[in-house]
């Protein structure tokens, strides 16, 4: 199952980096942005680019970011604009950055500072785009807090909306908004995962038992998610049922870090790990119809066939993962050590 | 040739032809056909064409041919001529003779007249003589008759006035036969007479043959009189009306009741049966079984009183040959309730021993009954019968065995205290191991037990029995499997309707229950599996009741692989609740203080306390449970020599092993650029069932997530310090747990380089102080462990 070593290779980042995503709004390319964790050099946020015939990673940008990054989303409706949360030393915050022109031949060109998300006091987690289309909303997260924003780029403006507190025990570490509801949103917990109601910022439900690292709602199906956890994997789960996974892959050897359903085959995900992998799952969805169908017998049985690949061209742990959504057989995948690695799935796609 | 020949020819071919189509064919001269086959020259053929045959000849023959052929054939013509002639004679010849007999018989007719009308006068005569005979005789013979008559009316009126002493002549000799045939041949003539002229003789024999009505009746009721006289009296009953049926019925109800008290006894005894098993010990099993066994055949009285219904049956049978259905449906009901009780038996725990003697009892009853019945097909009921309680039998014996593995695993579970623990995984490895291995090798001699036994019954179900043993087996095995899975916590998957209750006990599960589980596992998979194997292909080979297609009902490779998965599962299951405890402890540790505000380290972190003693705990739980590996010298004499030599894995391709390829570029820290130049380090392999390799898998993954937590914080100088000299400390003792040197080395050297990296101000500790901060530290945990031991 290993795979050759197939991918696409971007040596571009010279510091260790964590983050990567998907340029959703680019309609002409298919691009990422990934932002480099130096603590004592200056950070970089790449723009790459998979030229036309997707042999080559080429760099469409280097911007130097002040401080070293541990989020960054691209926004969806925007190509220029996105978010990084940062720290530097005890120091840490969250902006929203604008790339300039990019017809200026400076070879570092500063980013456009536009928003600054100021009212954390706590250390900022991860900062949410509404992730099916446009909408001034923004979330941000921090250890104890959930905050909703509203933003207008144009202006450089961001109004708290509202805000949740959800108490020291909880310690928030991520998570997703619900591509299907633009009120849902899924936070993890230190052992749950919690889903709050945006518009009365009160917690709707819950999943206990989760120690979940990473969230990823299914792009294509209501109610379904995917939760990557330390012990147990892979899961996925049905939120009108919460009680139990729907499904359970084996995941890694060591943390499961990253998870993501591929943007169009929503049956294909997409994990990373710190064994320095990125598997390669195929997991169809219950619908209705097959629940009958599949015995429980089988059903332990089914993760073994579901991998599809295991990718193991990295040198150190993986925790950048993002499909492009141009092109959904594409995704990017960012190592440690600043290795960013463009691999095609075709092949699985066309196996269906 | 011309055409008065050529008719007289036809005519002549006509008359003698052979052919009857070629007088005809010739004469239309049409038939295409045989013109051209035949050869034109045979002048014979029906086909002949003179024409052709001239101009066949000329083109043939020169002059004088022509000339001799003209000889020859007038020669010919000639002759026929006169054949025609004589033909014609001898033809007129036969009809002027002809026409002289019919002559000659005209002429003799004429004389027969007068003759015939002689012979009508004398025939006449004689009848006329015949009918005067016939009156003058008529007369006599008139007064003969009559005579006759009244001799019989008068015997027969004789006979009936003797009726009544003859009756009581019959009835004193017993022979109700006669009496019933004499009685029945006067009964017309009671019938027609009774109340007039034979009133008294009607009477007194008719009372006589009420008392052979009675007397016959109480011989029907007798069990004593022989069965053809009681058949014979019923026959007798019948031919005199008496209503038999109610008679019948009457005897059947009372076979009935006597059958039912028979089956209360069955049911006491049963009961009785039971009783015992709750008062008398459970393990006295010995004992248990003599009063089954004396219970189930209270051999006199029982034995007799079968004996006894299949006589009656036969009585009843010969006696009423229309009951019987109504036999049939008794003596069913008796041997369903009699399997009944078995069956039920069956539920509770008993040996085959048990059940072959139980269904040895009834077989035997059965074939006496059946000797009798044969229409009951009580063969095939019984086979019915001990089919389904046979198969009861061993699924139950299965259900029984997986309860007492289950049972073997968790009965040491609820003694965690420290003392007992020391061994309690071990028994209770130890103690399911021989649960399994036993109870399956002990099931199957019981199962050998019903094949050996050379009841018939059983003969015909061999197969069937082969075949559930085999599929006994291998839903065993499955639902072990299950079991096992449920045990740990992660039945839910396979059962989602008990998730609620499965789910909650997650976190109760002991780890060192799953440690047993995954050697267990490997247990039944390379010792348990083979061995039933063997025991199954010795005694249990055939089958083949389910039809080739499907195959032998037990899989020995399919068991082998869920178990082999389950193993592997289980082993990783261990390592993993070990590695999340230990990643929680972690998770606390690096969570919980502000590292860049870290004050400079006084003393070794209690943290490498917590985390020895935990790899203590699955130290203790591992040697309890796994082997020590073979090449455990020899390994360590050589890892520890450098640090390349990577360890060589046998099954590498497998793909929970994972290169990890730990060479992080340096491309800042010159401390890393040595490692560019290390082998590639292999910290993902595949987990062996060795105590080094399940602890040393523990080590890595808790050092791993060590480091990840590590790239999770920023650290001032001191912060990056205090994670070097726990660091540095926790190198021994680690190595003590492991032989894997290089491993460890390399790990601990990746977790400093994480905090190196992640560290503002990156000065280490000096070496002197380092040293004397994990002296102190050594000494003291020393000095408490002295104390504690003292304590």
């Amino acid at each position: 199952m290993r795979g050759a070593s197939t991918g696409i290779v971007y040596g571009g980042l010279k510091y260790q980096a964590r983050c990567i995503a998907d340029v959703k709004a680019d309609t002409d390319h298919t691009s990422f942005l990934a932002g480099t964790l130096s603590l004592k050099e200056e950070n970089e946020v790449h723009l790459i680019r998979l030229s036309p015939p997707g042999s080559e990673l080429v760099c469409e940008g280097l911007f130097y970011h002040p401080n070293e990054i541990w989020d960054l989303k691209s926004c969806p409706f925007n190509p220029r604009i996105f978010s990084t949360v940062y720290t530097s030393g005890e120091t840490y915050g969250a902006s929203v950055w604008q790339i300039p022109e990019l017809n200026s031949q400076s070879n570092a060109p500063q980013l456009e500072h536009l928003i600054s998300l100021n009212e954390h006091s706590f250390k900022i987690k991860c900062v949410l785009w509404w992730p099916s289309g446009k909408h001034d909303k923004l979330i941000s997260i921090d250890e104890g807090n959930l905050f909703l924003w509203s933003i207008d780029t144009s202006n450089k403006m961001a109004k708290v909306i509202s805000q949740e507190s959800v108490g020291m025990l909880h310690n928030l570490s991520s998570g997703a908004w619900d591509p299907h509801d633009r009120n849902a949103v899924a936070g993890i917990c230190d052992s749950s995962l919690e889903f709050w109601d945006l518009r009365t910022m009160k917690k709707t439900s819950s999943i206990e038992q989760a120690h979940a690292r990473d969230v990823d709602y299914n792009p294509k199906k209501q109610h379904l998610l995917v939760t990557a956890e330390d012990v147990s994997g892979i899961r996925l789960w049905d939120l009108r049922r919460p009680k139990c996974p729907v499904k359970e892959l084996p995941g890694h050897a060591h943390w499961t870090w990253a998870v993501r359903h591929n943007p169009e085959y929503d049956e294909l995900i997409l994990s990373a790990g710190t064994d320095s992998t990125v598997n390669l799952w195929l997991a169809h969805p219950p619908g209705a119809n097959d629940s009958m169908s599949e015995s429980p017998v089988d059903s332990p049985k089914r993760p073994k066939d579901s991998l599809l690949n295991s990718y193991t061209d990295y040198e150190d742990s993986v925790y950048g993962l993002a499909w492009s959504t141009r092109e959904p057989s594409v995704f990017a995948s960012l190592s440690y050590d600043g290795r960013v690695v463009v691999e095609s799935v075709k092949s699985y796609i066309r196996r269906k | 040739m011309d055409e008065k020949a050529k008719r007289t020819r036809e005519l002549l071919a006509s008359f003698y032809s052979t052919d009857p189509s070629a007088g005809g064919g010739a004469g239309v001269g049409s038939a295409a056909s045989p013109r051209k086959m035949a050869s034109p020259d045979s002048i014979n053929s029906p086909s002949f064409d003179p024409d052709v045959y001239m101009s066949l000849l000329v083109q043939k023959l020169n002059l004088e041919g022509l000339l001799q052929k003209h000889v020859e054939m007038a020669a010919e013509i000639k002759n026929l001529d006169t054949d025609l002639q004589m033909l014609v004679y001898e033809n007129y010849n036969k009809f002027i003779n002809a026409t002289d007999t019919i002559k000659r018989m005209k002429n003799n007719i004429v004389g027969m007249e007068a003759n015939m009308e002689q012979l009508l006068a004398k025939i006449t005569s004689v009848q006329s003589k015949s009918d005067l005979v016939n009156t003058s005789l008529f007369e006599k013979r008139e007064h003969i008759e009559k005579l006759h008559r009244t001799r019989n009316l008068l015997r027969k009126v004789q006979f009936i006035y003797d009726l009544p002493t003859r009756l009581a002549k019959c009835i004193k000799a017993e022979a109700y036969a006669d009496a019933v045939r004499f009685f029945i041949g006067s009964k017309p003539i009671f019938e027609a007479y009774g109340d007039s002229s034979f009133q008294d003789c009607k009477r007194a024999s008719e009372e006589a043959i009420d008392l052979v009505i009675k007397n016959l009746e109480a011989k029907i009721y007798s069990d004593s009189e022989p069965i053809e006289a009681r058949a014979e009296a019923v026959v007798l009953l019948k031919q005199l009306n008496f209503p038999v049926d109610s008679l019948k019925t009457k005897l059947l109800e009372k076979l009935e009741d006597y059958l039912m008290t028979l089956q209360d006894e069955h049911k006491e005894t049963g009961a009785s049966a039971l009783d015992t098993l709750e008062t008398s010990e459970p393990s006295d099993i010995g004992k248990l079984s003599d009063t089954i066994l004396s219970l189930k055949t209270p051999t006199g009285t029982h034995m007799v009183s079968v004996g006894e219904i299949s006589k009656i049956i036969r009585a009843y049978l010969i006696i009423f040959p229309d009951s019987e259905r109504r036999l049939i449906e008794l003596i069913q009901e008796l041997f369903t309730k009699r399997y009944g009780i078995i069956e039920r038996r069956v539920k509770e725990r008993m040996t085959s021993a048990d059940i072959l003697k139980m269904i040895r009892v009834i077989w035997e009853d059965v074939t006496l009954m059946d000797e009798v019945l044969a229409e009951a097909a009580l063969p095939a009921f019984s086979l019915e019968a001990a089919r389904s309680i046979i198969r009861q039998f061993i699924s139950t014996s299965f259900s029984h065995l997986l309860l007492e593995v289950s049972e073997a695993l968790t009965k040491s579970q609820p003694m965690p205290k420290k003392g007992s623990e020391e061994s309690s995984l071990q028994n209770a490895l130890e103690g399911s191991k021989k649960v399994v291995i036993q109870g399956s090798l002990d099931l199957l001699l019981e199962f050998r037990q019903l094949l050996d036994d050379n009841l018939e019954l059983l003969a015909k179900l061999r197969d069937l029995i082969v075949d559930w043993v085999q599929e006994g087996f291998q839903g065993f095995f499955q639902k072990l499997d299950e079991r096992f899975l449920a045990l740990c916590g992660k039945g839910y998957i396979a059962n989602p309707d008990s998730s609620v209750i499965d789910a909650i006990q997650v976190d109760k599960v002991q780890t060192g229950l799953v440690l047993v589980l995954a050697q267990l596992s490997v247990f039944i998979e390379q010792i348990a599996i083979p061995r039933i194997m063997e025991e199954i292909a010795a005694s249990f080979s055939g089958g083949g009741a389910r039809g080739y297609e499907h195959g032998p009902a037990f899989v020995p490779g399919e068991i082998c692989r869920i178990f082999r998965s389950a193993g592997e599962r289980f082993l990783l299951l261990y390592i993993n609740m070990k590695t999340q405890k230990i990643s929680i402890l972690l998770k606390k540790r690096f969570t919980t203080p502000n590292w860049i505000k870290h004050k400079e380290p006084r003393e070794v972190h209690m943290f490498v306390d917590l985390l020895l003693q935990e790899l203590e705990a699955v130290g203790i739980e591992v040697r309890q449970i796994l082997p020590q590996g073979l090449v455990r010298r020899h390994r360590h004499s050589d890892s520890t020599g450098s640090t390349n030599s990577s360890r060589s894995n046998p099954t590498r391709e497998d793909k929970l092993t994972r290169t990890n390829t730990q060479r992080v570029r340096s491309q800042f820290l010159e401390s890393h650029l040595a490692k560019l130049f290390e082998q590639k380090m292999e910290i993902f392999t595949k987990v062996q069932y060795t105590q080094e390799s399940v602890i040393s898998t523990i080590i890595k993954f808790c050092l791993k997530s060590l480091q990840e937590f590590v790239r999770l914080q920023t650290f001032n100088r001191s912060g990056f310090q205090q994670i070097q000299l726990d660091i540095e400390f926790l190198k021994n003792p680690l190595k003590e747990f492991v032989d894997d040197d290089a491993a460890i080395d390399f790990l601990l050297k990746e977790v400093i380089g994480a905090a190196h990296e992640r560290c503002l101000d990156p000065i280490p500790l000096e070496a002197p102080i380092l040293d004397k901060l994990i002296s102190t530290k050594i000494s003291k945990s020393r000095e408490e462990s002295q104390s504690s031991s003292l304590a």
